[in-house]
């Protein structure tokens, strides 16, 4: 699996300097080498090895093999975690993709204020996690904005049927603006003369959005639904900030990402955690793959 | 099978961010007799349609913005303005409640992340960009490898890291150093800048060699100056990465006088949920400092958030 570095310049034998060359090489990368190897390579596997012992406050307590993993195949805690994620997920692509397309369809017109609207559509991707969800935990309390303009009364975020879909509604505000740009690059790939056949054909502008541009997006489709359930599977700020840490109310938001830092941090069970945290790199890991394969040559173009 | 990790195209993205051409695929067709009329209704349509989309996506910032100006009792009203405006909530929040601290705290770690990333990528990605050395093909696999690696996995492992240090056996949780190393650089941003310096010809290099300049000095005084398109992208991803972080930070830096901006938010949250106009003042303290990088830089900006896709 060699990365493809072009190898261009000088001939390769008998360079004069060749040796120094390499040697100021190894410097350069010495320090960006050493942090990726010491805070991602080597932690990836300490996970690994983690998962596999008793590990308490005291450290651990030996080793019980793939025990933590088929605890976790019966902790009906996790099972829950699971559900909640998997919910979550189904709901938050599916919102993010039409949201994010929609935005992208319309900043692509040619129109005035292209940039204001870019800029506007965007705002909600610029936000912190915390205070995006100081300003939904406002607007959606019971006396909140959402629910005057409603004229409901509803506790959104502390209801156990509504909070997981409040807190979907609410990611995909706030990540509708950056698969918005994925959409405009997709779209920018289209060529434009397929459009001009269309006009001349007769063709409005509703059917040429559903005849031409939304099958010609396919690929485009494609990347943003992977990118989204990649982010879908880790959420975690939102979860965390609104049930103050419980996944409450009554374990409705409690995600997989959740359960990770509850089961390290606050019941100290580094192994079982790990072990968690292995089979979500597990499930991101194989999407990754399909997203690098799929789109990691279109680079070039 | 040879795979790197999907880029964005950058050159697309930034044509769009610096208001460049009207991209292809758009749908008004413009020319056909006789369409004239439905063509500015549609217009019409389309521009209500956007300005409603708008203002949608403005509302909860305007609605904040506006209660954290208006003192306590008047939050429970139902008014797009307060009716005595007052910065009583900023004074509080600052002072009273401490974000003074937690911002500067924020801007420090910000500060030295961004710092470091920028140098070290940079450096790194000239390398992998320019200089031949054995096992360089090697190295850069693991450089992209870990693109893979997504931060939850990292959570327990970094946590037991910090706590008990590997060798040294420092305890780093809680402390800016610990934060700080583990952000040092990031796969994402030495990429960026890799690719960048493929894009940039070999003949200013050459000229500086044959001049006498050692590498480093043709890497500082030659392709620094060059790069800085991506220099300010992967200044401006990783400011914006850190400032608004709050998965590291609420696990690192625990004790109040550690804690960032996000950090303190989230806590106010938990702790005086409903004093909403100190809360949304700290909620727009939190924001601002990227919102402003944002309005001065967008250009950067949109191509470096693009490019943060190469995270996944």
């Amino acid at each position: 699996m060699a990365v493809a570095v072009r190898k261009r310049g000088f001939p390769r034998r008998n360079r004069p300097g060749a040796g120094r060359e390499a040697l100021v090489g190894y410097g350069f990368v010495l320090v960006p080498m050493a942090v990726f190897l010491l805070f991602f390579i080597y932690p990836m596997l300490y996970a690994l090895y983690i998962s596999r012992f008793d590990w308490g406050i005291l450290g651990p307590a030996g080793n019980v093999g793939w025990k933590n993993y088929s605890h976790l195949w019966h902790d009906t805690l996790f099972r829950r975690s699971i559900k909640n994620t998997l919910e979550y997920t189904l709901w938050v692509v599916p919102a993010q993709m039409a949201l994010g397309l929609l935005l992208a369809v319309v900043v692509n017109q040619r129109i005035r204020f292209r940039t204001f609207f870019r800029g506007a559509f965007y705002f909600p991707a610029l936000a912190s996690s915390a205070a995006i969800t100081a300003i939904a935990l406002y607007l959606l309390n019971v006396n909140g904005l959402f629910n005057k303009v409603l004229g409901l009364h509803k506790t959104w975020f502390f209801d156990t049927k509504t909070a997981l879909p409040a807190i979907t509604g609410l990611n995909a505000w706030t990540t509708a603006g950056t698969m918005m740009l994925f959409y405009l690059a997709a779209l920018q790939a289209i060529p434009t003369d397929v459009y001009e056949a269309a006009a001349i054909d007769g063709a409005g502008p509703w059917r040429t959005f559903w005849k031409i541009t939304f099958p010609l997006l396919k690929p485009g489709h494609f990347f943003v639904a992977v990118v989204s359930i990649i982010g879908a599977m880790k959420v975690f700020d939102q979860n965390y900030i609104i049930s103050r840490g419980s996944g409450g109310p009554a374990y409705a938001t409690y995600v997989v990402v959740l359960y990770i830092y509850n089961t390290a941090i606050k019941d100290i069970q580094l192994g079982l955690a790990a072990a968690a945290g292995v089979v979500l790199f597990v499930v991101i890991f194989l999407f990754t793959i399909i997203q690098w394969a799929f789109f990691g040559r279109q680079e070039a173009a | 099978m040879a795979f790197e990790p999907p880029a964005p195209p950058l050159a697309a993205v930034e044509e769009l961010a610096s208001g460049g051409p009207v991209a292809a695929g758009t749908t008004v067709a413009a020319g056909i007799p006789g369409r004239a009329r439905s063509e500015r209704v549609q217009r019409l349509i389309a521009y209500t349609a956007m300005f409603a989309i708008a203002v949608l996506f403005f509302v909860p910032f305007l609605w904040s913005l506006s209660t954290s100006l208006k003192p306590l009792p008047e939050t429970a009203h139902f008014s797009l303005l307060p009716h005595t405006w007052t910065i009583a909530g900023y004074r509080e929040a600052l002072t009273q409640y401490n974000f003074g601290r937690y911002m500067a705290n924020s801007a420090i770690v910000s500060a030295a992340v961004t710092f470091t990333s920028v140098f070290l990528a940079s450096l790194g990605g000239y390398a992998f960009a320019r200089l031949r050395f054995p096992g360089r093909n090697i190295l850069f696999f693991i450089v992209l490898g870990t693109l893979m690696i997504p931060d939850q996995l990292r959570l327990v492992p970094l946590y037991r890291m910090l706590t008990i240090f590997p060798l040294t056996h420092w305890n780093l949780i809680d402390t800016y150093q610990g934060y700080w190393a583990i952000r040092m650089v990031s796969a994402g941003a030495l990429f960026l800048m890799r690719q960048y310096f493929l894009t940039i010809p070999r003949d200013l290099e050459e000229a500086a060699k044959l001049d006498g300049a050692g590498y480093f000095k043709t890497f500082w005084r030659v392709m620094l100056p060059l790069a800085g398109p991506a220099l300010a992208a992967v200044a401006i991803l990783e400011f914006q990465g850190t400032w608004n972080d709050f998965f590291w930070a609420n696990l690192i830096l625990q004790s109040p006088p550690h804690w960032t901006i996000q950090v303190g938010v989230a806590q106010f949250s938990f702790t005086y949920g409903t004093l909403w106009n100190d809360l949304m003042a700290a909620s727009m303290i939190a924001l601002a400092p990227v919102v402003l990088v944002y309005l001065f830089f967008q250009r950067y900006f949109v191509a470096g958030v693009a490019s943060a896709g190469v995270k996944g």
